[in-house]
């Protein structure tokens, strides 16, 4: 008996308008409220300025350290962009109202993340190429690469930004745990200071840091180092997966009455 | 259209349902009555398929609630709107996501908007409007894409007068087009408004179900006359007009006043709750 594609080709294409409407939605609610996504980018933009000529006289690659480890210690605070846009749809009970529409929760899931997404690329990207136009950084020799660094990167913290949202009572948590997990895990995975010239103890523990990873796929990526991104990228991506699975079964659930402050 | 049978859901030490069973058929309007905590949300959240229950059976049209989504209209008992998002906004969005797209989108909006009395304020951001617009956007959300099964939990409370009559116009309105609706709420003249059966939960199940003067014909009403303006006789009884002819052939004092009171659906729900209380 042959089969009818049709359904199945509309079913696709109704997938994707409704996920196109939710990313459309959540976009509108990130342009509006875009303060936090202009202080992740300026901050840093001003950070870099002023630091390099300190970077500059103190390490031999001063201008990469100061461009990538800043970009990395900005992305974790952005962990708050994603977790916040996910906390707000429990407090305003929005989350509920969408399960009860006709999309499935993986529609939802894509449809909410998708803009954080690409903030999270753009944000990324803009220091890349500020750190080239301001401070000097060499234009990467396979900006591709870069690219790929920046998605996998943008991947992990979204993910982990989710499991944060869905694991705390408030936003007051939620920017407790992401503002101090923020610093302590990019300043422990070299963000700021080369690991080379950090304690021993330090050293050893940076390994538990995603900021370690992400900062040492970001130079490898930045120096065309192909063959260098890949384990921390398999890191990352191993970590994106599990925290996005881990996201992803609680949203789908909902968060019943119970769990808020 | 919607048939739940024997639903029961516990959280913790708390039963929610125990055995609640309620069917509305296609065009009629259930309102359902309850303390807090008698399964009204409960019952919504799961046949919203929000919940799953821990035992018992619904159907949506013969489908589990799981293949009925987009069928169903919710307006849930707190305002749950995106506060930066505009009125028109919000009816997009759930609008596309039940199916609509552009000319049957934009005249589903713009007829709700004239229901609802929205017109004003489709380009406002919810987060601005009054307890009783932002009420109408939330129904208005629910309505968007023609729902089947439209299930309202109290979506009056707290509203004003005009929110209430917009609110009761587009029911009885989807009502007569065929739509079931499941309208919980403690406003009990809403529910005479609606003509709406009347179903009364108390701790988890369905307690009474019936028409409305069905389930008042055996409840006493209440005749006061007051004689010289001083003395009062009061009568509690079950056809009040009798009594009132009978009273003023019976008395030769001059009458000052006379207050006739049917039974109301106040005097049901009070009368199941002392019942099952005992």
């Amino acid at each position: 008996m042959l089969l009818d594609p049709a359904p199945r080709r509309l079913g696709v294409l109704d997938a994707l308008h409704r996920i196109g409407a939710l990313a459309r939605h959540n976009l509108i609610i990130r342009l509006r409220d875009p303060g936090q996504m202009i202080s992740y980018v300026a901050m840093p933009m001003v950070l870099m300025l002023v630091l390099k000529p300190l970077y500059v006289r103190a390490l031999d690659q001063g201008v990469a350290q100061i461009a990538t480890g800043l970009m990395v210690m900005f992305s974790v605070f952005a962990i708050s962009m994603a977790g916040n846009a996910i906390l707000s749809e429990r407090t305003w009970r929005t989350w509920d109202r969408l399960r009860v529409s006709r999309a499935p929760a993986f529609e939802l899931l894509i449809g909410k993340t998708l803009p954080l997404f690409v903030v999270m690329i753009a944000q990324q990207a803009i220091l890349i190429v500020y750190g080239c136009l301001a401070i000097g950084l060499p234009v990467p020799p396979s900006p591709p690469l870069v690219l790929l660094a920046i998605v996998i990167w943008a991947f992990a913290l979204l993910s982990l930004g989710a499991v944060l949202a869905t694991l705390v009572r408030s936003h007051g948590e939620l920017s407790v745990i992401s503002d101090v997990g923020a610093l302590t895990l990019s300043s422990l995975g070299g963000a700021l200071v080369p690991l080379s010239i950090m304690p021993g103890w330090a050293q050893a523990a940076a390994h538990v840091s995603p900021g370690y990873y992400a900062l040492d796929m970001m130079q490898a990526a930045v120096r065309g180092d192909a063959a260098g991104v890949v384990p921390s990228a398999a890191v990352l991506l191993v970590l994106g997966l599990a925290a996005g699975a881990f996201a992803a079964r609680r949203l789908a659930r909902g968060w019943g009455r119970g769990g808020l402050l | 259209m919607l048939v739940a049978t024997d639903l029961v859901k516990r959280y913790g030490d708390v039963q929610a349902l125990d055995g609640f069973t309620l069917s509305v058929a296609a065009g009629e309007i259930v309102g359902l009555l309850g303390h807090n905590g008698a399964g009204k949300t409960t019952f919504v959240e799961i046949v919203s398929h929000l919940i799953r229950p821990d035992g018992g059976r619904v159907t949506i049209d013969g489908r589990p609630p799981s293949a009925a989504r987009g069928e169903v209209g919710v307006a849930p008992q707190h305002l749950a709107l995106y506060p930066s998002i505009t009125v028109r906004e919000h009816l997009e969005l759930y609008g596309r996501l039940a199916g609509l797209r552009r000319t049957a989108l934009h005249e589903a909006i713009e007829e709700l908007a004239v229901v609802l009395r929205l017109t004003e304020i489709m380009d406002r951001r919810t987060g601005r409007l009054s307890g009783g617009q932002q009420r109408r956007t939330q129904a208005a959300s629910a309505l968007v894409h023609r729902p089947r099964l439209l299930l309202l939990d109290e979506p009056t409370a707290g509203a004003d007068l005009e929110t209430r009559q917009a609110m009761l116009d587009v029911v009885k309105q989807r009502a007569g087009e065929g739509a079931a609706v499941v309208y919980t709420t403690h406003y009990l003249p809403e529910l005479t408004e609606l003509r709406a059966t009347i179903a009364v939960a108390r701790s988890g199940r369905i307690i009474a179900r019936g028409a409305c003067d069905e389930l008042l014909r055996d409840l006493p009403g209440e005749v006061r006359v007051t004689l010289d303006g001083e003395e009062e006789i009061a009568v509690s009884t079950s056809d009040p007009a009798a009594a009132l002819v009978d009273l003023l052939g019976r008395v030769n004092r001059p009458v000052t006043s006379v207050d006739v009171r049917n039974p109301s659906l106040d005097d049901l729900y009070r009368s199941l709750a002392v019942t099952h209380a005992a």
